[in-house]
């Protein structure tokens, strides 16, 4: 029980760090995982957040 | 050597030595120096983040910038967030002393999502999305309830299973606030809930909100 | 300070953003033996609801021109479409992606 309640405290924290606060000059839209796409050549992905970024102006 | 940036600060002691200092027009930026080549997406380094932000709220309260933006000099730093820094001031010495605290909800009923199918353009999906992700609606006792336990704040539609309130209490309130949400459990035991804070202000520091 | 009632249920039930992050794809046994396309997969899905949770925010904001709205509900829905398109060439569905990477789970 104590560790579900853990889970649910690491899985709040990061949410809080990931999804809310103040979005600067539109970086942490494509900044997560940014290199792992690199990484991993996912063009598809790439092209659509490409766009999604130029559509969004920030 | 990149910094990966945490919040905006009123003080430069708000920050030191828990967190680089960053000074960003009168205000100063808390950052964790990393390699350059260190990767944002990267499990470890957003618990280390996490951890010294929670650290940071003990000390003051200050305006919580989204994980995602890296600097590599002071210059850089005030040129990307000089539209926000004469807000943020304002509302850093408006909001001194309190903390926000969060409240979400589980929808007894998950609206149904649309069916892309169903549309001939992208607006009218996208419109669409946006209005099933409003209609989560919690049992009226319980937002009434829960607005009474933190306060009076913003109740957001973050997806289409859930509500949440985001509320800005005063720190020394923030134990009184933890004994309501027990009795809200008491209260509410078939609803499920999550009361999670002291936290910095995220929510009430959204430009878009205004 | 966390106060939760039914951890379970809201484990299931809130989106949480945690499950977007993978750990980093280096010699973790657990993603080479899961197989490298239920991977790529998942991660692309996890992506795909991070850009609609952000035009989501976007339109709550309300400060997006038609034009805007219909290229970024265009965008999302080619994106769905994709992902749909993959799953059938590699023979997947949600269930399938549903996998656990290290201590991080992926949850709906």
């Amino acid at each position: 029980m104590n560790e579900a309640l853990d889970e649910l405290t690491l899985l709040e924290t990061l949410d809080h760090l990931l999804d809310r606060g103040v979005v600067v000059a539109g970086e942490a839209i494509v900044s997560i995982g940014d290199v792992d796409l690199l990484y991993l050549g996912l063009n598809i992905v790439l092209a659509n957040v490409d766009a999604i970024k130029r559509t969004s102006k920030r | 050597m990149k910094s990966v940036v945490i919040g905006a600060h009123l003080r430069r002691d708000d920050i030191e030595p828990l967190a680089e200092a960053i000074a960003a027009g009168e205000l100063f930026l808390s950052g964790l120096p990393v390699a350059d080549d260190q990767p944002l997406g990267d499990r470890e380094l957003l618990l280390r983040v996490a951890k010294i932000r929670a650290a940071l709220l003990e000390r003051a309260t200050f305006i919580a910038i989204r994980y995602g933006l890296a600097v590599s000099s002071p210059a850089e730093a005030s040129a990307k967030c000089a539209e926000h820094l004469e807000r943020w001031r304002a509302l850093l010495e408006q909001h001194r002393d309190e903390v926000e605290m969060t409240l979400k909800v589980v929808a007894p009923e998950r609206v149904a999502r649309p069916d892309r199918h169903d549309f001939k353009s992208g607006g009218d999906y996208l419109k669409a999305l946006h209005a099933a992700t409003n209609a989560v609606e919690v049992d009226p006792e319980f937002h009434t309830a829960a607005e009474e336990a933190i306060g009076k704040g913003r109740w957001l539609h973050r997806d289409q299973a859930s509500l949440e309130l985001a509320a800005l209490v005063a720190r020394d309130a923030v134990e009184r606030v933890r004994a309501a949400g027990e009795e809200l459990k008491r209260r509410f035991p078939h609803v499920p809930f999550l009361l999670s804070g002291p936290w910095p202000l995220e929510v009430f520091a959204d430009a878009d909100r205004e | 300070m966390l106060i939760a009632n039914d951890e379970t249920k809201l484990r299931e039930q809130l989106a949480f953003t945690d499950s977007m992050i993978p750990k980093r794809i280096s010699a973790d046994p657990e993603i080479v033996e899961n197989g490298l396309a239920k991977l790529v997969l998942s991660i692309i899905e996890l992506i795909r609801r991070l850009l609609e949770k952000q035009a989501l925010r976007r339109m709550d904001a309300g400060n997006l021109s038609e034009e805007e709205i219909e290229r970024l509900g265009t965008a999302l829905m080619k994106l769905e479409e994709k992902m749909n398109e993959l799953k059938r060439t590699f023979g997947l569905d949600d269930d399938d992606l549903n996998l656990k990477l290290g201590p991080v789970k992926m949850w709906e």
